[in-house]
């Protein structure tokens, strides 16, 4: 974290604490999903709780953002009091490095849609290892499990792939992030753009 | 002696560890027992409100259900189908009701384990510990912290918006497509406020000659000492009585390498 400015950190943890806040939201919905229809309906949304991975990432763009954020943001939902407790802190740990992996394999240079698009899904491949272990899917039939990570795959994709990339854009286009990385690249396109017409 | 008392970040691998072991365990017998042996240490030691602990318990009754049914109907095929049993009128083979049993059971018994920790652990008090016993670095703890003070502010900030909006005739969402749009014009000024906030006081904190530096002094320090060593081995010690019960009992079932 040599490399890192203060205020990359700063900013990172308060979207982590903001995001903690938006994923707890979510619980009430994905229990009620699950009292209907069991453990998919957690997948059908998990996507909503890799997200600040992709955020923080794209934005900040530097090495461990979206492993970090993602782990903060877990940290300040037991904080906050999630009854999933402690536990929530290592779930929070795999599913960052999910994330981080994809942009890892991009030496942290590459931010395409495409890119955020596989950290999302990467997210859920480790993740649902995860669960796999423990929520005890070994008790559960293979077509069931395999149609829950189908489900989180798709949920990774969109809810923090596609809609992190929308919220990170219309936050550059605000002008807030002129410091940080995705600003810069956004002002570089406009000012090319203008040198063009 | 008090749960409150004990370091938050021991606490926090005591109960971490637990789960891990809850995790291995498929029968019924053994997290039925040990959340019973949580709540009473929970209740007796944490001085916890009867009331607020079952307010935070109820919504995890209905995940044990939801993971109850769906195991026993998704579950894997039993060994022994003609071992069966009559619940409520309803035939089932033995084992897929127990395995479901036990899954339900789980879910309760993590709840009833975060619980005992959430209930007696003071946030700021946990970062800090973090920071110190857990080498969880000074920027990124009191980033958390300062992170921590906005919410209030961001609710307030929310209020304003919706009033401007609500001025300028702006009303409620109907439908998917306007919730969405809706959704983007809270959300986009709200976390650009958040951003300008925190960038602010990053200067701020480097102005009063912040430097991030791991040998610094401490305020409120934190040590874990003898009793946080025995929390960790009576709660664990429990968990190898209540495992070797279920097992005299003949219903202890362990994860058996099936997939």
């Amino acid at each position: 974290m040599a490399n890192w400015k203060l205020k990359e950190i700063v900013v990172m943890s308060v979207l982590s604490v903001v995001f903690a806040v938006v994923y707890l939201a979510f619980l009430p919905v994905g229990k009620l999903l699950v009292g209907f229809f069991g453990p998919i309906g957690y997948d059908l949304i998990f996507g909503i709780w890799f997200i600040v991975s992709i955020i923080a990432a794209y934005i900040i763009r530097k090495p461990g953002a979206a492993f970090l954020s993602e782990t903060i943001a877990a940290t300040v939902e037991v904080l906050l009091g999630s009854a999933v407790g402690p536990m929530l802190i290592i779930s929070g740990m795999i599913q960052g490095v999910g994330a981080e992996a994809a942009f890892a394999a991009t030496r942290w240079k590459n931010y395409t849609t495409k890119v955020l698009v596989l950290a999302g899904m990467g997210s859920a491949v480790t993740s649902f290892i995860w669960n796999f272990y423990l929520s005890g899917y070994a008790a559960l039939s293979t077509g069931y499990v395999t149609a829950m990570f189908g489900v989180r795959l798709v949920s990774g994709a969109l809810l923090a792939g596609i809609l992190g990339k929308m919220i990170s854009d219309g936050l550059a286009k605000t002008g807030v992030l002129s410091g940080f990385a995705l600003g810069k690249e956004v002002r570089s396109q406009n000012n090319e753009a203008q040198q063009i017409s | 002696m008090r749960l409150q008392q004990l370091n938050p970040s021991m606490k926090a691998l005591t109960i971490v560890v637990l789960v891990l072991l809850l995790a291995l365990v498929f029968d019924p017998i053994t997290p039925l027992l040990y959340g019973l042996w949580t709540i009473a240490i929970t209740l007796l030691f944490g001085q916890v409100n009867l009331k607020k602990y079952g307010l935070f318990l109820i919504p995890f009754f209905i995940i044990a259900f939801g993971m109850f049914w769906t195991t026993l109907v998704f579950g894997e095929k039993p060994v022994n189908p003609d071992d069966m049993v009559k619940v409520f009128g309803m035939t089932f083979a033995r084992e897929s009701l127990f395995t479901a049993l036990s899954l339900g059971l789980r879910v309760l018994s993590f709840a009833m384990l975060s619980l005992l920790f959430i209930l007696t652990t003071d946030p700021t008090r946990f970062i800090l510990s973090l920071m110190q016993q857990c080498k969880l670095s000074p920027k990124l703890a009191y980033g958390i912290l300062a992170g921590f003070r906005f919410l209030p502010m961001m609710r307030e900030e929310l209020k304003n918006i919706r009033a401007a909006h609500r001025i300028r005739g702006v009303g409620r969402a109907n439908g998917w497509k306007e919730s969405f749009v809706q959704f983007k014009r809270y959300s986009i000024p709200l976390l650009a406020g958040a951003i300008r906030k925190a960038e602010r006081t990053a200067i701020a904190m480097e102005s009063k000659g912040f430097t991030g530096d791991r040998n610094r002094s401490f305020y409120r320090s934190f040590a874990t000492g003898k009793r946080d060593w025995i929390f960790l081995v009576v709660m664990i010690g429990m968990f190898v009585l209540i495992a070797f019960t279920s097992w005299s009992l003949g219903y202890f079932q362990w994860y058996n390498g099936e997939v």
